[in-house]
């Protein structure tokens, strides 16, 4: 929590500040498939100097409900997700552009006859960001000291690129880090096959698209997927375990944290 | 089409080999050819935007709009009808063709042409020529047509093609996308009674000459419209083949139908929209015939059918910004799940994207499945030139919220019995912080049970998940459990190069600005003609060039338009001409009205109804221009159609990409077209 102190102006080019602190909203998929994401997510923040809030409350911010047109599934979901948060202060980080773009985009969307509910999701769309989002966008961090001795690929999820329009801020950060070869992936911007639901209920297209994914990949010849999103990343590692392949997926967080 | 059916449909398409085949091939194409031609509009992001105002506006005061265009129509000389649905619509063109003078008398001239297949044309029946229409598909006109003994020949190539099948269009602007040029070897084969070729050149060569005698004998021409101009009482129909234009103007009786959404406020609304339009649908600047439609010609009866069949239904539902759809296809051509189904398996005349959303706000409930089949990756949104939010509108059609599919339906959104009951409980848990952490535990533990020594569980197909992946394991201690509230100072000291962390802004990078073209506009007129395979010369005497072309190629006789060229001069030259089309006549000569320079275009209006016909129906095209009539943009030239019966952009020769997409010259209009630019 924010605390009033003096700030002193020192001779030097060195000052006192408070120390600025983030909500962290982890995400359900993080929280129990890959905790060692969030954990790359805190350390990140800690060697910046910034200060993590986890309100244990948190659990999932109705996705999964709302994309498959179960809205009255999703919206006691979101007003949890919102009261949770209207009890903290700060800006409400994720390392998931697509429960981001959930809370910044589609509370409105759910709320938009709800003269109750809208203004609230209004209030919390407004401090929401995506993980590298809010590195490069907010803070103007663009290298976060990583060293990673290897070849990368990124795979920018449609909802982080398409629906939250971040694309630059993920390519930068792994740009900056040092030891790693960023080289492209084929057909890039074309959908995993994930879709949430949509991979169980149409698993027959899914494992098209998700064909596609893997074949880009080899044609890439990086051995290692880096992504913004929990989702599509179980997804493609799922689908290369399955195939028996050697590379691995990982979250951008951990690469970013990787020393 | 219950989830079951669409399944069983999905698997259909991707078990056909052909088929993938097909797909690839076109969202390989198309959607490179659409990014190239945007690209050439270096404010496309923005007009795209005000495109999206536009056709906003419109649909919110449609109802005047729909008035002002009505009676401009009317005070043009065109009749125009309303019809509130499909039977509706049918019932009136049934009534309009019925009552049609026939034009036996040409058949049966023309009955020296030997394709079996025509036989069944000739006779008693009225025959209708048709060209493309989605609204005529939507009402199933030819179904309705041919119950009632009357004859109806589709002349768009794409759409002959599946018509011969026996099938429906699988893409709204690709009809026979589905198909090679095996395939369309085989059926003009079987149907035609041809040679079989796979060349699509021969092939299209053949669809001209069998297409050619409906259109000089057909009673009746139906087309659709792309968009209705309400200041003008105008339509503008959009095509590249040429048969669009020979349906409006040969034919004693045109008929168009008309969606009532297809509204644009004006000519410079127009011009926005087909900037975009033709970039969006085949990535071409212009189409080759673009024509502006107002009265109907001299003998002509002209008929506007404004149909709704579900349309105020869907502007009064919270599916309304479909209604801004211009039909260009892109968002099919971008859908990661049309490429793999194609457009068949929709069973909808509105495949994809767009489709998926108003099939079931225009036809009902049982079309909800459709929108599940989607990942929401936003692509057909980046696709769309008018911007719409179509990941928005199929999440609402999940959500039941397309008036027709009441939450009462067996299964209003679209899902299976799993994934629904899955969902609940998923998110009843989740409401809870409590019970989600215990069942984290428990999740964790299960899958330690399953699989005790392994990272991943192997989960039967059923699941939908194990069909193709495996699952990671839980983690053993969620990350609520791992975190501990760290102990860092509240305080941190910061050197003053680390501020830094400081917000900040991002500088938003300028629109390039457009290159400033040293190249005048005639040279940008002769460079984009050329680009579309349109011939340029630069003649100081029109006459004096164009006889000099005719008789390079033997050419004694010409389709003229009068007051274009010095007449005693080509007798003297024994170039014979006449001013009525016939089918001996190769070339056609006439004036353009105008040109264009950024998309080699040149404006025909009708005068007396004849440069239309010397301009269309010879293999040669030879047009003047005169060199101070050469505007910049369609945006300067367009209000020259005003006051004109009908007028047409041509930007090149007639072309296809029906068959495999491949570019192919010379359907049902000029294969060669000249352009004779003269100083003035």
């Amino acid at each position: 929590m924010f605390t009033c102190v003096p700030v002193y102006a020192l001779p030097t080019s060195v000052y006192t500040q408070p120390m600025p602190r983030i909500q962290l909203f982890v995400t359900c998929l993080v929280d129990s498939f890959y905790p060692q994401t969030g954990e790359a997510v805190v350390s990140i923040f800690q060697r910046l100097g910034i200060g993590v809030d986890f309100v244990r409350d948190q659990t999932c911010c109705g996705q999964p409900p709302f994309s498959a047109g179960l809205h009255a599934e999703a919206r006691p979901l979101a007003q949890h997700t919102i009261e949770v948060f209207e009890k903290t202060t700060g800006d409400i980080v994720m390392p998931s552009g697509s429960c981001a773009h959930m809370m910044k985009h589609n509370y409105l969307e759910l709320f938009r006859d709800d003269p109750a509910w809208l203004p609230r999701a209004q209030a919390l769309a407004s401090r929401v960001f995506e993980f590298t989002e809010y590195l490069v966008d907010r803070l103007g961090v663009t290298d976060t000291g990583a060293k990673w001795d290897g070849v990368l690929t990124y795979h920018p999820s449609c909802h982080t690129l398409r629906g939250m329009k971040i694309d630059r801020q993920p390519r930068t950060l792994l740009a900056n880090v040092k030891g790693a070869t960023i080289v492209d992936l084929p057909a890039t911007e074309d959908c995993c096959g994930f879709g949430g639901i949509f991979s169980v209920e149409h698993p027959e297209l899914s494992a098209e698209l998700l064909k596609r994914k893997i074949s880009n990949l080899e044609t890439s010849e990086s051995p290692t997927l880096v992504l913004v999103e929990a989702g599509c990343l179980m997804h493609i590692a799922g689908g290369l375990h399955r195939q028996k392949k050697s590379q691995r997926v990982v979250h951008i967080a951990e690469v970013l944290a990787s020393q | 089409m219950s989830s079951n059916q669409f399944r069983k449909r999905i698997r259909t398409s991707l078990a056909n080999a052909h088929l993938q085949k097909a797909l690839d091939l076109n969202a390989e194409r198309r959607v490179t050819r659409r990014i190239n031609a945007l690209e050439t509009l270096p404010d496309w992001k923005e007009r795209r935007q005000r495109a999206h105002a536009v056709r906003a506006e419109v649909i919110e005061n449609l109802d005047s709009y729909l008035d002002q265009f009505t009676a401009k129509a009317q005070a043009n000389g065109v009749i125009v009808h309303r019809a509130k649905d499909a039977a509706e619509a049918v019932k009136i063109v049934l009534k309009i063709a019925k009552d049609s003078p026939r034009r036996r008398e040409g058949r049966q001239e023309n009955q020296k042409e030997t394709f079996a297949a025509l036989g069944a044309l000739r006779g008693e029946k009225v025959l209708v020529a048709k060209s493309k229409s989605m609204v005529t598909e939507e009402i199933n006109l030819n179904h309705a047509l041919e119950k009632e003994n009357i004859r109806v020949v589709e002349t768009d190539l794409g759409e002959f093609i599946v018509q011969l099948r026996g099938e429906k269009p699988s893409h709204i602007i690709t009809p026979a996308l589905h198909l090679r040029k095996q395939d369309v070897g085989e059926i003009f084969k079987e149907k035609l009674d041809v040679e079989y070729t796979e060349d699509i050149p021969a092939l299209t060569n053949i669809a001209r000459k069998v297409l050619r005698e409906v259109f000089l004998t057909a009673d009746v021409g139906i087309t659709g419209a792309n968009f209705a101009i309400a200041e003008e009482g105008a339509i503008c129909l959009v095509t590249n083949e040429g048969n669009g234009r020979m349906v409006t103007t040969l034919p004693p009786i045109h008929i168009a139908l008309i969606g009532m959404e297809r509204i644009v406020r004006n000519l410079d609304d127009l011009a926005l929209m087909l900037s975009l339009l033709p970039r969006s649908a085949t990535g071409q600047k212009l189409s080759v015939y673009t024509q502006i439609v107002h009265s109907p010609l001299p003998n002509q009866q002209r008929h506007f059918i404004i149909l709704d069949n579900g349309r105020s239904r869907l502007r009064n539902s919270p599916l309304k910004e479909s209604l801004l759809c211009i039909r260009c296809g892109a968002c099919m051509n971008a859908c990661p799940i049309f490429r793999e189904i194609g457009g068949h398996a929709y069973n909808s005349i509105y495949p994809g994207p767009i489709g998926s959303v108003i099939s079931a706000g225009l036809f009902g409930s049982e079309f909800v499945p459709l929108a599940q089949a989607s990942t929401l990756c936003g692509a057909c949104k980046d696709a769309c030139p008018v911007d719409i939010d179509l990941p928005k509108l199929l999440v609402r059609v999940r959500a039941g919220q397309s008036q027709v599919s009441s939450l009462k339906s067996s299964n209003p959104h679209g899902l299976t019995l799993f994934s629904s009951l899955t969902l609940r409980m998923y998110s009843r848990i989740a409401r809870h912080p409590r019970l989600f952490a215990l069942s984290q535990k428990f999740a964790a533990l299960g899958a330690f049970l399953i699989a005790p020594f392994s990272q991943w569980i192997r989960l039967p197909a059923f699941t939908g998940w194990g069909y193709s992946k495996d699952l990671p394991r839980f983690a053993n201690k969620s990350f609520r459990e791992r975190f501990r509230k760290e102990d860092t100072p509240s305080h941190v000291t910061l050197s003053a190069s680390e501020g830094s962390l400081l917000q900040q802004s991002e500088t938003l990078r300028s629109p390039e600005a457009l290159p400033q073209s040293d190249t005048s506009k005639i040279e940008r007129f002769a460079k984009e003609l050329t680009a579309v395979h349109g011939h340029v010369h630069h003649a100081e005497n029109a006459t004096q060039s164009i006889i000099q072309f005719l008789q390079s190629r033997n050419i004694n006789h010409i389709h003229l338009e009068p007051n274009v060229l010095d007449e005693d001069a080509l007798t003297k030259a024994d170039i014979a001409f006449s001013r009525e089309p016939d089918p001996a006549i190769r070339v056609g000569v006439t004036k353009a009205k105008c040109g264009v320079a950024d998309t080699g275009s040149v404006l025909e209006a009708d005068g007396e109804g004849k440069s239309l016909h010397a301009s269309l129906l010879p293999e040669v095209h030879l047009v003047v221009l005169h060199t101070s009539q050469i505007y910049p943009s369609l945006e300067d030239a367009i209000h020259l159609v005003k006051n004109t019966k009908s007028a047409v952009f041509i930007t090149g020769p007639s072309a296809t990409g029906d068959i495999e997409s491949a570019h192919t010259i010379g359907v049902h209009g000029p294969s060669d077209v000249h352009v004779f630019l003269v100083d003035d």
